[in-house]
């Protein structure tokens, strides 16, 4: 038995280098995503890996965690590694420019995915949510609900990021035709669950009566909830967030939450993958346009069951 | 009489060099017993080792006649073996009582703290100690001399028997020291031991009953205080018979080099006027807190103008900062060699290059042979003893410590030094030395103006004596006129 | 007894050895195994890509060098960085609303700016710190907050983008075929160099941080010294905030978060003692590319960023641990 499991282990170590270069075969995909202590950017990241070792592939993913030197030492070492291809989820619209053009300089395509780049024609993809249509999607979802009177308060997310201003825009020119509806505030919460609770708080002592509460992404919405929950004052009233975050199905679950538009990332991340390896191994683009707009999915109380894995709606 | 503690042949090596062999030492019971040695004598090693901070290579150590192994500084105490030593380490914040019960605080209900069983039990020590100190105030308000009080106190609250004092009296001005000395006839009177440390042998011969001689490693000699001179001790110590302790070579000629009219000083020492002569050793004298340091900071620019004339070589001067004082000629060896002397961190050869580096460069760039230069010079005119230049000062001994920064000082050609306690923590050797510094330059035309709680020094090295009381001037002594006793009269 | 004494010697001349290139010999190592574990990391391209990685970090570590040595710390760098950036890439910039009027200037103006505005936060630190006996790790830890506010307020939070191509030279041209990040990095080094080991203004941050009561009492400007070392850490940082903004075409108003604490790293890598008045300027280089080369390294062989923050984290903490070790035994 011993003896047995001795030899197994010791085929398996000399087996390993063997199965790395295999896996070498079709080459290595470097996967730059912002930050895995995100749920979100797990996801993308994970189904990004496993539809690059699916397709034979050695997958690595890092992070830049939104810094732009950071990500730009990771492209570095992708083009020192001689990577295939490199999937970005970009720190930056205007920052990550170079650091593109320097990877594609080297010869190596680079496929974006989750957000864009100020500048066309250097990256092969950019796959991204639609964020526009997401947002009229999540608007009017809310407005259905809320009805034509109230008083709400938004959350933006990071001025630096262009995502904010889209979803912000869109929710406004499905909201701003009823005017019996009034914005009491506006708060900047930078994405963050914590910032949301803090802004919250304050808004609820300005403001005495809140009826709901439009956000630009999932985590500000859920430190609303935690913010309205602990003064008693959830009862009644209706969040929306955006993103479609596990946490953000779980309130749905719990029905502190009234709906979450889902951003396609699981989708879009895979494609991202499957086009890279078309462009690999023919030369050229898959699908011609650069610029591709992944339609956003809603996730009500209905069908918050067919939400299977983070960011995943099976249907 | 059975002695409280009996060292035999105690040994020590640090990688394959002794320093101790054959460390012997009685110490009987209401005694009290100087430890003398100059630095590098073996006096640190076998205090360590005697407190259990050391392991010893060989040899005996008895306490009450029981054959004792420490192995760490609690169980020395547990023994009855207590050490106060030289530099203290209160926690400021804390009340006395709180210092003294440390990590043993009385308890009452659920573990709290029993203040009012701790206070009562501090004052009660230190009542019986007649300390007059409250248990209740906080240590960072207590003056040094107080503070080595309460350590005492906290040594006895051991129940020690033996209790060692590592240079007690070095923070201490002399009413201060009385007070200690006062405190130490106490204990003897209760039959406790004490090993006492001290560079000062005027202490030695004040306060001991009986001496142990240490040099080089090696015990000396040991006896009875009342047995031996002073001169024969120092020759036990230093090693060789030495010439007339204070050596004094220079004459004050009547030719002003420094006056001082009227100045005031922070906060309190109002109306300073005397005369510094070429040539000249002038002693300032006065118990702690009498102004004396308060004057030198202000000569040197230390501390800001609070009215009064200072004229030098006849010229008005303002003295704003020490750049300003140093410009002028003058140096100060301050009394905080470690706090305020040296770069501890620095090398010889920065040390001693520290205040004249304006001179040893050019266009802002330092010129490094001459930077090397200067400290090899200063190295031989004061023999200190190193292997090179580039030796971390905090490595050297007190005394070599010392002659770096007077190094320092005569690198900036200076005519007037100001020397606040030069010889504190200095074996008497470099004592010495220091003291034919010091002549010699007055002799070569210099002025000098020092400071000293040491009765012995003033007496033996200034030419007049200016007392100091309540940062006031309130007497003036010649050479002539010089004796303890009327020194004292005005100071107290 | 004599062989003895020579064993000594020997000893001590090992350890003295072992403080001046102990971090040398672990930045050797490091290399050596990372060469074994990755075919690419040689290569001269990699190589490059360390230096220029090591450049930011680098020259900021220098600064704070200058400001650890006089028993300071200065938490603002990174923030300084965003706001040198932004001031200075809103005159060098072609884009009508990033841009103030009349830009974009000519790149040396900008550039001049950029170092201004880093002095000038060096400058108010250094004043709070000296003159108003401010502890510096409250005071920069004000000016880590203000700054970064300050850059926020500026830009509205957005980037500034499309600089100039004069101005993108300090961070993506080269000279004699050598990047310019590496070739500022180099410059700043050997001047910090030289300052240090060779000048009277050198000698007086030794002093005044090994022991400010005796450097004043030898007639050493304390305070202008310390003044002075917050400044050239704060135009440091603001030349540091520039070569960052050039190297991506665009001033981010989040640039810079934590560069303090890599700066710092590498300063304790290189052997500086926190409590001041040791180190060397040498050290902080090799400590900037061992951090430099660790990342690298990693990245190559794909290790998790998360396991890099460990590893990193390890490594400082056993860099100082080696430094105690070494003073005990001293």
């Amino acid at each position: 038995m011993f003896k047995i499991t001795k030899r197994a282990l010791l085929a398996a170590a000399v087996s390993m280098p063997l199965m790395a270069s295999s896996a070498w075969a079709e080459g290595l995909i470097s996967i730059i995503v912002n930050d895995p202590a995100n749920p979100y950017w797990f996801t993308e990241g994970e189904v990004a890996r496993a539809t690059a070792e699916e397709l034979g592939y050695t997958a690595n993913v890092s992070a830049h965690r939104g810094d732009t030197n950071v990500e730009s030492n990771l492209v570095d070492a992708a083009i020192t590694n001689g990577a295939a291809a490199i999937i970005l989820d970009p720190a930056n619209a205007d920052g990550s420019v170079g650091v593109v053009r320097r990877a594609t300089e080297a010869g190596i395509p680079v496929f974006l995915v989750n957000a864009e780049i100020n500048e066309a024609g250097i990256a092969i993809a950019q796959l991204v949510s639609n964020n526009a249509q997401g947002a009229a999607l999540g608007a009017v979802t809310w407005q259905g609900i809320v009805g034509e009177e109230a008083k709400y308060v938004e959350f933006f997310g990071n001025p630096s990021d262009n995502n904010a201003a889209t979803r912000s825009n869109g929710y406004n020119t499905v909201l701003s035709q009823y005017p019996g509806l009034e914005k009491v505030a506006e708060e900047v919460a930078n994405w963050d669950r914590t910032q949301g609770y803090n802004r919250m708080q304050s808004i609820m002592q300005a403001n005495p009566e809140i009826d709901a509460v439009i956000s630009g992404n999932d985590e500000m919405a859920l430190g609303a909830i935690a913010a309205l929950k602990e003064a008693g004052r959830l009862e009644g009233t209706i969040i929306g967030g955006f993103d479609g975050s596990p946490d953000a199905v779980d309130a749905i679950k719990a029905g502190e939450m009234a709906y979450t538009v889902l951003q396609p990332v699981a989708v879009f991340s895979r494609e991202a993958v499957i086009q890279a390896d078309y462009y690999i191994k023919n030369g050229e683009p898959m699908v011609a346009e650069e610029k591709q707009l992944f339609d956003c999915l809603l996730i009500t109380p209905d069908n918050v069951d067919q939400y299977t894995a983070p960011f995943t709606l099976s249907n | 009489m059975q002695p409280l503690l009996e060292v035999r042949g105690l040994t020590k090596s640090f990688g394959g060099v002794a320093a101790l062999s054959d460390g012997r030492f009685t110490l009987r019971p209401g005694t009290v017993h100087a430890l003398c040695g100059g630095n590098g004598a073996g006096k640190s090693t076998f205090l360590t080792i005697v407190m259990g901070i050391q392991s010893r290579d060989a040899g005996s150590i008895r306490v009450l006649g029981k054959e004792a192994q420490f192995t760490r500084p609690s169980d020395a105490l547990a023994a009855g073996v207590s050490i106060i030593e030289q530099e203290l380490s209160p926690v400021p914040a804390m009340s006395v009582a709180e210092n003294i019960f440390l990590g043993r605080e009385p308890t009452g209900l659920f573990g709290r703290v029993d203040f009012a069983r701790m206070n009562a039990d501090a004052q009660e020590l230190l009542d019986s100690l007649h300390f007059s100190i409250s248990a209740r105030s906080l240590m960072m308000d207590l003056t040094v001399a107080e503070l080595q009080l309460v350590e005492i106190a906290k040594a006895l609250s051991y129940n020690a028997e033996i209790i060692i004092m590592d240079e007690p009296t070095s923070a201490l001005g002399e009413a201060q020291a009385d007070e200690l000395f006062a405190a130490i006839k106490r204990l003897k009177e209760q039959g406790k031991g004490i090993i006492y440390v001290s560079h000062r042998l005027s202490e030695i011969f004040e306060i001991a009953d009986e001496y142990t001689v240490f040099r080089d490693g090696r015990f000396v000699g040991e006896g009875a205080i009342a047995d031996v001179t002073r001169d024969a001790l120092i020759e036990m110590i230093v090693g060789r018979p030495l010439t007339e302790e204070f050596a004094k070579s220079n004459t004050p000629t009547d030719q002003p080099v420094l006056q001082v009219n009227g100045l005031n000083a922070e906060t309190w020492v109002k109306d300073i006027s005397f005369t510094l002569h070429r040539g000249e050793i002038l002693a300032l004298y006065g118990l702690m807190g009498s102004g004396r340091s308060e004057i030198f900071e202000r000569l040197f620019g230390l501390s800001p103008d609070m009215g009064g004339q200072i004229t030098l070589n006849g010229k008005r001067v303002s003295l704003s900062s020490p750049n300003d004082a140093i410009a002028h000629g003058l140096a100060f060896v301050t009394e905080d060699r470690k706090g305020s002397g040296l770069n501890l961190m620095a090398d010889l050869r920065d040390n001693i290059c520290m205040a004249r580096l304006d001179e040893l460069s050019k266009l802002g760039f330092m010129n490094r042979a001459r930077e090397a230069s200067a400290a090899q010079r200063m190295i031989e005119a004061f023999g200190i003893k190193t292997p090179n230049d580039r030796l971390v000062v905090s490595g050297l001994s007190g005394g070599n410590q010392q002659k770096v920064v007077l190094g320092k000082w005569f690198l900036t050609e200076p005519g007037i030094l100001l020397l606040d306690e030069p010889t504190r923590g200095v074996d008497v050797g470099a004592k010495r030395e220091i003291y034919r510094v010091m002549s010699d330059f007055a002799a070569k035309g210099g002025a000098v103006i020092m400071i000293s709680s040491e009765t012995d020094e003033v007496l033996g090295m200034a030419d007049r004596v200016i007392v100091l009381r309540d940062g006031r001037i309130s007497g003036e002594v010649g050479r002539d006129a010089l004796s303890a006793n009327s020194l004292l009269h005005l100071a107290a | 007894m004599n062989t003895n004494a020579d064993t000594q010697d020997f000893k001590a001349r090992a350890a003295d050895y072992g403080q001046r290139y102990g971090i040398l010999i672990a930045l050797v190592l490091v290399c050596a195994a990372l060469a074994l574990a990755n075919e690419f990391f040689l290569t001269q391209r990699n190589i490059i890509n360390v230096l220029r990685q090591a450049s930011i970090n680098g020259i900021l570590a220098i600064g704070m060098t200058f400001v650890i040595l006089t028993r300071g710390i200065d938490l603002s760098v990174g923030s300084v960085v965003a706001l040198a950036g932004v001031v200075s890439a809103s005159l060098a910039t072609t884009s009508a609303t990033a841009g103030v009027a009349g830009a974009p200037y000519a790149f040396y103006i900008a550039l001049s700016l950029g170092i201004l505005v880093g002095m000038v936060a060096g400058w108010v630190n250094g004043v709070l710190v000296a003159y108003f006996n401010v502890p510096s790790f409250v005071t920069t830890l004000g000016m880590l907050s203000a700054a970064r506010g300050l850059t926020l307020l500026y830009t509205g939070g957005r980037p500034v983008p499309s600089l100039t191509d004069e101005y993108r030279y300090i961070g993506t041209g080269d000279l004699f075929g050598i990047p310019m990040p590496i070739v500022l990095f180099a410059a700043v080094f050997v001047v910090a160099l030289v300052v240090l080991t060779s000048t009277r203004f050198g000698r007086h941050v030794y002093a005044a941080g090994g022991n400010p009561h005796a450097a004043r009492v030898s007639g050493i400007n304390v305070k202008r010294v310390r003044m002075a070392v917050y400044i050239i850490s704060g135009a440091l940082a603001g030349l540091a905030g520039m070569i960052l903004a050039a190297r991506t075409g665009s001033a981010l108003p989040q640039a810079g978060i934590a560069y303090e604490l890599d700066a710092i790293a590498a300063v304790v890598i290189g052997g500086t003692s926190l409590s001041g008045g040791v180190g060397r300027v040498t050290g902080t280089l090799i400590g900037a590319l061992l951090i430099s080369v660790v990342n690298n390294g990693l990245d190559l062989m794909g290790v998790e960023s998360y396991y890099q923050q460990v590893i990193k984290g390890m490594l400082i903490v056993a860099a100082v641990m080696l430094d105690q070790a070494r003073h005990k035994h001293a």
